[in-house]
C-alpha cells in the first residue's frame, strides 16, 4: 500500500516511483570526473590513483516522492467530531496512517499546519522519527483556545513558498468551500497531487423520527455562540438540519469531483483505516481514469 | 401600607446581586464544543425556534424577578395602619314605665321599641322596672337578650290589653305614681359604683316613661330622686306622653321632670302621640352610642395579601414555564 504518483517522477529526488531516470536505488551509478563543487568525500581515492586525475563515485541517488500532510490546526479542529471524539485525534490518527505508509514506502514526510493567524511548515524528511515529530506537533498545535481556522491560509502558503511536486494529503473538516477556496484548490491540484480526507463534524441534530434522548448543549468553537439543547432537540429543527445537512454533502462530493480531487470523509477513529485505504485507491482510479480522458480527449 | 421590616428589601437585592454576580462568574462554557456550527444556526428553523425560547426564558426571569420582589416584600411585613375609634357598648339600660292607667299606649311603644332593640344588643344588659304606687321589678338588668325580649314581648301584650296580674304589685303603696318613689327603685336596680369597680365605666341610663301626675304622699320627691340617679351616675330620659304644662313654669309636672332629667345629664321629650317613641329612642341610643366612643387607637394589622398572591401567581407561571422548558 502507497500513495500513488499518477505522474512521472522529473528529478532525482522524487522516490520509489516510475522516473525517467533508471536504475535501483543505492547503486553505484558511475565514476566522473571532479568537478569543482563536488563533495571531497565522494573522491574515490582509488580510482583517482590509477587514473591520474580526481574521480568521483555517483550513485542514483534514492528516489523519493515527498508527501505533505497539510492538516487545519485551528481550534475548528479541538472539537467534536461526528463520534463524539475530538476531531484532533481523528486527524493526528489519519495523519500518522498516511505518513507510515509514506515512511515504509521510503517517501519523506512533511507537514504544514496551522491556523488563521500563522502557518507553520515542517520540511519533508524521512523515517518515523520524523513523522512521530509530527504527530506530535499536530497535537500540541490544536486546542480549543487557539485560534480561528482557515484551511485556505494553508493552501495559500503552498501555493505560494512550496516548490517541487508534492504529494498533498489534506486533513480538514466539513468546512463549506467558496470560490476562493475552489481556485486555489485548483492552482493546487495543478501543481502537486492532491487527495482529500474530511473528518465529519459532530452532528448538531439529531435525525428527526427516534425520540431524542436528553440531548446536550453545544458550543460553537468559531464564534463561542451557545445552541441551547432544548432548541437543537425541537423537531422542526431537526428535520430542516437533517435536510440541509444532505444537501451540503451532496455539494461538498460534487465540489470535489468537479475539481478532481480524491475526497473521503472519516467520522471516528476507529474508521481511519479503512477511510485511508478508500481515498487511495479512490485516488488512484479516479485520477487515472481523469488522465485517461485526458488522453483521449 | 407600610413595611414592618423594611430593611429586608436592600438586603433581599443584595443578596441577589451576589449570587447574580457568582452566578456569573462561575459559569464556564458548557456543553460540547462543536465546528461549524452554522450549519444549524444558519436555518431559519432554528432561528424561530431559537427567538421563542429567548422569549420563554425573558418570560422566566422576569417572573422569577417578580416571585422574588413580590416575596420580599411580604417577607418585610406590609402592615395597614389604621386609627380606629371603638365604640363602647357597655350601656346599662332599665326601662322604668309608669303604668298608671294614662301611660299603658306609650309603655307598650316603649316595650316594643326594646324588644327589637333587644334582639340586636351586644354587649349591652337591659332591666325593666314598673310603677304605679309601688314599683316591680319585671326582670334585673340581664344580658340574656332572649329572656328580656320574652318578658319585653308579654309586658307589651299586657300593656295593650291593660289587665290580668301584670300589673300585680303596683298598688300596694298610697295614693297612684308615685314618680319619685318609681325612679327611685329604678336608680337602686343598678349595682353600687363603689362595690363594682369595674361597672364605673359602664354607662347607666334610665328610661323613664311618666306624665309626673302625682297623687299620694311618695318617700322620695322627683327631685330626691334625681338627686339620687346624679350620685350614681345614671341618666334619666324622660318621656312624657301628656304634657299639658301652661307656660314655662317650673312648677308644672312638666316643667319639674325636665329639670330632674336634665340634671342628670339625660333629656326631656314630651310626646304628642306613641308613635313617636321609636324616633326618640332611636336618637335616646344615639347621644348614648356618640358619648361613649372610647380613645382613638392605632391598629397595625398584617395585610400580606396582594404580594403573596402576586407571588402565587409569578411561582406558578414560572412552574409552567419549567414545565415547557423542560419536556
Amino acid at each position: 500500500m502507497f500513495i500513488f504518483a499518477h505522474r512521472r517522477t522529473l528529478t532525482l529526488l522524487d522516490g520509489e516511483y516510475g522516473s525517467v531516470f533508471k536504475g535501483r536505488s543505492l547503486d553505484f551509478d558511475e565514476l566522473r570526473s571532479y568537478v569543482p563543487g563536488d563533495e571531497v568525500r565522494d573522491i574515490d581515492w582509488k580510482a583517482t590513483a590509477r587514473h591520474g586525475s580526481p574521480l568521483v563515485k555517483r550513485y542514483v541517488a534514492v528516489r523519493r516522492h515527498s508527501v505533505l500532510l497539510l492538516v487545519d490546526a485551528g481550534r475548528n479542529m479541538a472539537a467534536h467530531a461526528a463520534s463524539g471524539e475530538s476531531k484532533k485525534d481523528i486527524a493526528v490518527d489519519a495523519a500518522g496512517v498516511l505518513g507510515y505508509l509514506a515512511c515504509r514506502h521510503g517517501d519523506d514526510v512533511g507537514l504544514l499546519h496551522g491556523s488563521a493567524l500563522t502557518s507553520r511548515y515542517l520540511p519533508p524528511q524521512s523515517g518515523e522519527q520524523h513523522l512521530e515529530r509530527l504527530l506530535r506537533e499536530v497535537e500540541a498545535g490544536i486546542s480549543l483556545d487557539g485560534p480561528a481556522s482557515a484551511i485556505t491560509a494553508q493552501l495559500d502558503y503552498a501555493l505560494r513558498y512550496l516548490k517541487g511536486r508534492l504529494l498533498i494529503a489534506v486533513l480538514a473538516d466539513e468546512f463549506r468551500p467558496d470560490a476562493h477556496t475552489e481556485m486555489l484548490l485548483r492552482r493546487l491540484r495543478a501543481r502537486h497531487e492532491v487527495l482529500w480526507l474530511t473528518i465529519l463534524d459532530a452532528r448538531m441534530a439529531r435525525e428527526p423520527g427516534n425520540p431524542a434522548p436528553t440531548q446536550e448543549a453545544s458550543f460553537d468553537v468559531g464564534n463561542g455562540q451557545r445552541i441551547p439543547a432544548l432548541v437543537a432537540g425541537n423537531s422542526v429543527v431537526r428535520a430542516a438540519y437533517a435536510t440541509a445537512m444532505r444537501k451540503r454533502e451532496e455539494e461538498r462530493s460534487v465540489f470535489f469531483r468537479r475539481l478532481g480531487i480524491a475526497e473521503q470523509s472519516v467520522g471516528a477513529t476507529g474508521d481511519v483505516l479503512t477511510a485511508v485505504f478508500a481515498l487511495l485507491e479512490k485516488h488512484r482510479s479516479g485520477a487515472k481514469s481523469a488522465k485517461d480522458s485526458n488522453r483521449a480527449g | 401600607m407600610e413595611l414592618t421590616y423594611w430593611w429586608i428589601l436592600p438586603l433581599a437585592a443584595l443578596a441577589l446581586v451576589i449570587a447574580a454576580r457568582l452566578l456569573i462568574r462561575r459559569r464556564p462554557q458548557t456543553g460540547r464544543p462543536v465546528a461549524h456550527g452554522e450549519r444549524l444556526t444558519d436555518l431559519p428553523e432554528y432561528q424561530n425556534v431559537l427567538r421563542r425560547y429567548k422569549a420563554t426564558l425573558v418570560l422566566a426571569v422576569a417572573l422569577g424577578a417578580l416571585f422574588l420582589a413580590a416575596t420580599a416584600t411580604a417577607a418585610a411585613r406590609p402592615a395597614q395602619r389604621t386609627t380606629e375609634q371603638p365604640e363602647i357598648r357597655n350601656r346599662d339600660i332599665i326601662l322604668c314605665l309608669d303604668v298608671s292607667g294614662s301611660m299603658t299606649s306609650t309603655d307598650a311603644a316603649i316595650a316594643k321599641v326594646f324588644q327589637e332593640l333587644a334582639r340586636q344588643f351586644d354587649g349591652e344588659r337591659i332591666g325593666m322596672v314598673i310603677f304605679d304606687s309601688s314599683s316591680v321589678q319585671l326582670f334585673p338588668l340581664t344580658d340574656d337578650y332572649d329572656y328580656a325580649a320574652e318578658q319585653l314581648t308579654a309586658a307589651q301584650k299586657a300593656l295593650d290589653s291593660g289587665a290580668g296580674s301584670f300589673f300585680d304589685g303596683t298598688w300596694n303603696g298610697g295614693g297612684s305614681s308615685l314618680i319619685g318613689d318609681g325612679l327611685a327603685s329604678c336608680v337602686q336596680g343598678f349595682p353600687d359604683v363603689d362595690a363594682e369597680a369595674g361597672n364605673a365605666k359602664r354607662s347607666r341610663s334610665v328610661v323613664l316613661a311618666t306624665d309626673n301626675f302625682l297623687s299620694g304622699d311618695p318617700i322620695f320627691t322627683l327631685q330626691q330622686a334625681g338627686e339620687l340617679a346624679r350620685s350614681k351616675n345614671v341618666k334619666v330620659y324622660a318621656l312624657n306622653p301628656g304634657d299639658f304644662d301652661y307656660g314655662d313654669q317650673a312648677d308644672q309636672p312638666g316643667g319639674q321632670l325636665k329639670a330632674v332629667a336634665e340634671g342628670t345629664g339625660g333629656t326631656y321629650f314630651a310626646l304628642d302621640s306613641p308613635d313617636a317613641v321609636p324616633g326618640i329612642v332611636q336618637k335616646v341610643q344615639e347621644t348614648e352610642a356618640s358619648s361613649y366612643l372610647a380613645a382613638p387607637q392605632v391598629v397595625v394589622s398584617d395585610s400580606p395579601a396582594l404580594p403573596l398572591g402576586i407571588a402565587l401567581l409569578a411561582g406558578a407561571g414560572m412552574v409552567i414555564l419549567a414545565w415547557r422548558l423542560n419536556p
